[in-house]
């Protein structure tokens, strides 16, 4: 409680009004504005005080119960001990020889997902916010809205009917062709069982999330920002990248983080539809050399497990949890240092563009300012 | 109405009694209880219903010749809940013997038996006591054996074998139909020293067939799965030099196409070509299975019979304590003409003494009535199960008996 | 068309015109994108008939040949500016109608397969199954209604405990918290981590809390599944509902304080309201995100057939359960499960758009008038 106080006495405690984080592209107006306070104020205070401490309790508690869990099959010894020997674990000298290749198989499949679904997902926010018509846009954020309302089961069963076949002669013709690219190579697959149709799949799954959260940031966007970049002269796609997109920026990259975190932890999409191997593979295209993941892994192996091969696939799930934790720290702070870039980026942009093109230099240029001029403007009103 | 459900009621407890034992009896009657139940309608409903009561009760004073196994004798005012999981071999059986146990002894009881668990998980959750019984595709290895004492406070943990079945081997290659396969054949199938469908060894066992050169793409359970261990202990026995490979749960050879679940495998083996897999009998829908030889020289294909007549011959007890009914199967046995090689036996596991005395009273009836002779027979008719022998079964009502 | 064009086109970088602007440079007829749709299809339907025909290689190849012509034509005769707006606009369609595919797909697959076994028994009755003493032939019908008690309590528990908070916590993120402080940073932190639980795992999480809080032979319950669907769904709540709290401009808030508007009704009643549209798609988000769960739920509570309305007490089955469970564990009667899998997921489908159109009523009579 103590640490957020400003110092103001008898709980009248408003902080900053503009309380964005460091991502936030407002972070600009940092004004103290005192509200009133009241008793209603305190309370909710500390209900909003109470969740966010509630959710580091479960997280510890579940951080406590995988790691309690985990421990006896992470200390044991692999070679010689009769249950890790066998099994779903066999042949692996360490528990980190085993969960290695998962978490290879992890990052693997959904960076491909991500490749093949984040691009395209933010094409389909901006179609929808920017592009289309406006009656139109509604009913396809609704029909995109639609598509996170089919379960992952739904996607599994999809996947081996219709993916799997229709990938097919495409994957064919790439291993035939173009077989000398680790990606493509490998023995030619009889089922279709590959790494390429598990992350389609779930590239499919994840472009709702990302495209319904940044089509609704997009949206968000100041209508007087856009404004006066088109104003000036911008083309349509100027103003998408001078105002919506520095604007939109942490909350697209926040909705590709959980689009990402999705396909991280996806299980049945990916059980369903490829044919695992627990090893380190680049090949999309066969059946007999697919990473593994680790959540995939983790619901097929569990059931027949014993309790000590169960702790051990906790211990990946672990892992698992560490590498979301490193790929969103990572993100983040690859955000935080662009953000900083892109101030200057719009600035060279500025510099290289055609002394003949005048309405845009000034459009790019009078963004900011404009942007700083309607900030002043709106805080002194 | 009161007549007509009166008269049905009889007629059903009659043929109940008389001729289920003889396969072709059974026939008949059925033509001619749709002939009634189309007479009588919808109050052929309420008699069976009310037929419920008369089945154990009148089944025992006209027991035909070969003596049929029944249960305990089950009040049917019975009334609670049983919870139960384990093996997904049994996915297709337990159901109908739920509903046989609902429709014939206790309708009052319901029982949730969750197959999604697998044989480990139903073991794991049982040892928890989440469990009133487990279905398990392997016997309480010894150590659990012991870790089940604990459980069972005062009794014993007990095996009980219930649902005998067959491993089948299903392919879809253009243009064969009657595939024979030795174990050899199968073993060096499956640890992909056979790469192609024109490959000696398969000519060499089907000498009319014409194979194409496809290869052959082998797909296998890609989760843990006790038709695996089954599987692999098969081509272990039968063929020690060929499959070295370990035997388990888990498929131990790399570069085959893993799918999960049955229904994946069999999913996949039908939608590919040149492809061959390994499935229980029960769910390969209308896939072809090959007909497979042991140690002898005989391809035989799966039959209920063949099933249990393979069921005669490997197993061997191996009590692991009090009503223990443990059996180790030993594949290399299995010899006969007819006797179908690749048996699967699952067993139903649970505690002498349950903690709860209702609980213990539920299991027992069910238990009871799923190791009488009725009980395989609804095994035989609904999921192609194999009836145990009576043998078996007499064993099996011992060891119930002691359940409370 | 374009010849004509040509001539009165002015390069950019013209040094004989440095003033040249948008107004006199040349400019591509106005359905000139139209016509080089048409255009580019119809060569690569003669390419393609040449080469034997394929669907997906024909649209896939004329899109990638319309945004050359598009960006060669439009730089000849316009400017780089504008081809590079051209290109993108091609390209942001292109991304929508090839993600169209597949959204199609899938839906065109579930409604196709499923609509079958979606009667009117199907909905209102649970499954159900009749021995007959006479042939011991036991026949299922099929039936939803467990499981759609099942999913609506899971579901709903779940909801009722994460919408708060994650809500809350959103709230505490955006509007209490200085960013730099270490309890902010903390639960952003753990926030992030918490959306790399894998499902399966907050299903075990769930088993083993309440193994120990009501003992092994009670855990499996409904309310078991909502504990572990909750686990999955507060932290999209939580990310979502921050991203949407954050957009809300501060010159509003601004200026509620400046009116002597406690901080405890601008949030409720002006920065809640702004962002509700936004919240809700998050949630909703949320919410299909669990309500396709079948791991946890397997391992929480179990599977049954019977009809359950007691989320606090036995198994309970769930539509997507139900569907995975028909599909996995097929009956004799392979096609006939597979047929009922599918229409489980159909109606799962269906229940979640009847949700998402509640959720949109609900949102657009809170969101404030002419904003949007």
């Amino acid at each position: 409680m103590s640490t957020h106080t400003t110092g103001s006495p008898a709980g009248a405690k408003s902080t900053g009004v503009t309380a964005s984080g460091p991502l936030s592209p407002r972070n600009s107006v940092r004004t103290r504005v005192k509200a009133p306070s009241r008793p209603g104020d305190r309370v909710f205070f500390g209900l909003s005080l109470g969740s966010a401490s509630l959710i580091m309790v479960i997280l510890a508690a579940v951080a406590i119960f995988l790691i309690v869990q985990a421990a006896p099959a992470i200390g044991a010894n692999w070679t010689t001990n009769s249950d890790l020997n066998t099994g779903p674990t066999a042949g692996h000298s360490s528990f980190w020889s085993y969960v290695g290749p998962l978490i290879w198989g992890t990052v693997w499949s959904s960076a491909i997902a991500l490749v093949i679904g984040a691009p395209i997902a933010i094409g389909i926010a901006l179609f929808i916010s920017h592009y289309a018509p406006r009656r139109l846009a509604g009913v396809l954020g609704y029909l995109v809205d639609l598509l996170a309302a089919v379960p992952s089961v739904v996607f599994g069963l999809w996947g081996i009917f219709v993916i799997r076949p229709f990938l097919l002669p495409l994957e064919h013709w790439l291993n035939a062709n173009l077989g000398w690219f680790p990606l493509f190579a490998g023995q030619q697959s009889g089922t279709g069982s590959t790494i390429l149709a598990g992350s389609f799949v779930v590239a499919v799954m994840i472009l709702p999330i990302i495209s319904s959260i940044s089509r609704e940031i997009f949206l968000q966007t100041p209508r007087l920002h856009e404004e006066a970049a088109l104003a000036l002269g911008a083309t349509k796609w100027e103003t998408i990248r001078l105002a919506v997109f520095p604007y939109a920026r942490s909350g697209v990259v926040s909705a590709v983080l959980l689009g990402l975190g999705r396909a991280m932890g996806e299980t049945m999409a990916f059980a369903l539809i490829v044919s695992p191997s627990v090893i380190f593979s680049l090949a999309v295209l066969t059946d007999t050399r697919n990473s593994q993941t680790i959540a995939a892994n983790l619901a097929l192996n569990f059931p027949e497990s014993s309790p000590l091969q169960r702790e051990a696939l906790i211990g990946t799930g672990l892992m698992l949890f560490v590498i979301s934790f490193a790929v969103n720290f990572l993100a983040r702070a690859a955000i935080t240092r662009t953000g900083k870039g892109a101030q200057r980026r719009k600035l060279e942009v500025v510099a290289v563009l055609p002394a003949a093109s005048t309405t845009f230099e000034i459009a790019a240029t009078a963004t900011p300012e404009q942007e700083k001029a309607f900030g002043a403007d709106g805080s002194g009103s | 109405m009161f007549v007509a459900s009166l008269s049905a009621r009889s007629w059903v407890a009659k043929t109940h009694t008389t001729h289920i034992p003889e396969g072709n009896t059974v026939k008949i009657t059925r033509s001619g209880s749709i002939a009634a139940f189309a007479l009588i309608g919808t109050l052929a409903l309420a008699g069976c219903a009310a037929t419920s009561t008369g089945g154990s009760t009148a089944g025992p004073s006209a027991s035909p010749a070969e003596a049929a196994v029944f249960g305990p004798k089950v009040d049917p005012s019975l009334t609670g809940t049983i919870t139960a999981g384990g093996s997904s071999a049994q996915g297709a059986v337990q159901p109908a013997w739920i509903t046989a146990f609902n429709g014939t002894q206790a309708k009052g009881v319901t029982i949730n038996y969750d197959k999604s668990q697998g044989s480990g998980g139903g073991v794991t959750n049982w040892l928890n006591g989440s469990y009133d019984y487990a279905g398990s595709d392997a016997a309480l290895k010894p150590e659990q054996y012991t870790q089940a004492q604990a459980l069972c406070a005062g009794g014993a943990p007990v095996d009980i074998p219930a649902y005998l079945s067959g491993v089948a081997i299903i392919y879809k290659v253009d243009g064969v139909t009657d595939l024979q396969l030795s174990s050899a054949t199968v073993a060096k199938i499956f640890t992909l020293q056979i790469k192609t469908w024109d490959d000696a060894a398969i000519k060499a066992d089907n000498p009319k067939a014409t194979l194409p050169s496809t290869p052959i793409t082998v797909v296998t359970r890609s989760d843990g799965s006790g038709t695996t261990a089954n599987f692999t202990k098969y081509m272990h026995d039968t063929q020690p030099s060929i499959f070295t490979q370990a035997v388990g749960t888990a498929w131990p050879v790399p570069g085959t196409s893993g799918q999960q679940g049955g229904s994946g495998v069999v999913n996949a083996v039908a939608a590919g070509s040149g492809t061959i897999g390994y499935a229980d009998q029960s769910g390969i829908g209308a896939n072809t299975a090959a007909k497979v030889s042991g140690t002898g020289k005989d391809f035989v294909g799966y039959t209920a019979d063949g099933a249990t007549e393979a069921f005669d011959a490997a197993a061997s007890p191996a009590a692991q304590g009090d009503g223990d009914l443990t059996e180790i199967v030993d594949y290399s046995k299995i010899t006969g003409a007819t006797a179908y090689p690749i048996p699967l036996l699952s067993y139903l596991i649970t505690c002498t003494v349950h903690k709860d005395a209702a609980q213990g009273k539920l299991t027992q009836a069910f238990l009871g009535y799923v190791l009488s002779t009725q009980g395989q027979q609804v095994g035989a008719k609904n999921a192609g199960a194999a009836p145990l022998p009576t043998s078996v079964l007499k064993l099996a009502q011992k060891t119930i008996a002691l359940i409370k | 068309m374009t010849s004509t064009a040509l001539p009165k086109a002015r390069s950019p970088r013209n040094p004989r015109n440095p003033q040249g602007n948008a107004l006199t440079s040349g400019q591509l007829p106005r359905f000139f994108e139209l016509y080089a749709l048409a255009g580019s299809l119809a060569v690569c339907a003669g390419v393609f008939a040449l080469m034997g025909f394929n669907l997906v290689g024909w649209l896939v190849v004329s899109a990638i040949v319309y945004l050359i012509a598009v960006g060669v034509f439009s730089s000849i005769v316009e400017s780089r500016r504008k081809a590079t707006d051209r290109v993108v606009r091609g390209l942001v369609v292109v991304a929508f109608l090839l993600a169209f595919i597949p959204l199609v797909s899938t839906l065109a697959t579930v409604i196709v397969r499923g609509i079958s076994s979606l009667t009117l028994n199907f909905v209102t009755q649970a499954a159900g199954s009749h021995f007959d003493v006479a042939t011991l032939k036991v026949t299922n019908t099929e039936g939803a209604l467990q499981s759609i008690v099942g999913t609506l309590e899971i579901t709903g528990i779940a909801a009722l405990m994460s919408i708060p908070i994650g809500l809350l916590t959103a709230i505490y993120l955006v509007e209490y918290a200085q960013p730099t402080q270490w309890m902010a940073r903390t639960v952003t932190f753990l926030v992030d981590v918490m959306t790399g639980i894998p499902s399966i795992v907050a299903g075990l999480f769930a088993f083993s809390l309440f193994s120990i809080i009501v003992g092994p032979s009670k855990v499996f319950s409904g309310f078991t599944a909502s504990v572990a669907l909750s686990v999955l769904m507060i932290p999209i709540v939580v990310r979502s509902s921050e991203e949407m709290l954050k957009l809300v401009s501060s010159e509003l808030r601004e200026a509620s304080y400046a009116l002597g508007v406690t901080k405890f009704a601008t949030i409720t009643r002006i920065v809640l309201p702004t962002a509700v549209a936004g919240l809700v798609t998050g949630i909703m988000l949320a919410v299909a995100r669990v309500i396709g769960e079948t791991a946890p739920i397997f391992i929480a509570a179990s599977f049954t057939n019977n009809l359950n309305f007691n989320a606090f007490s036995g198994p309970m089955s769930t539509l997507a359960v139900q569907a995975y469970a028909a599909y996995k564990f097929p009956g004799k009667d392979i096609q006939a499960s597979i047929d009922s899998a599918w229409g489980a997921a159909l109606l799962l489908v269906l229940l979640v758009v009847i949700l998402n159109l509640i959720a949109r009523l609900v949102a657009r009579f809170f969101a404030p008038k002419g904003l949007r």
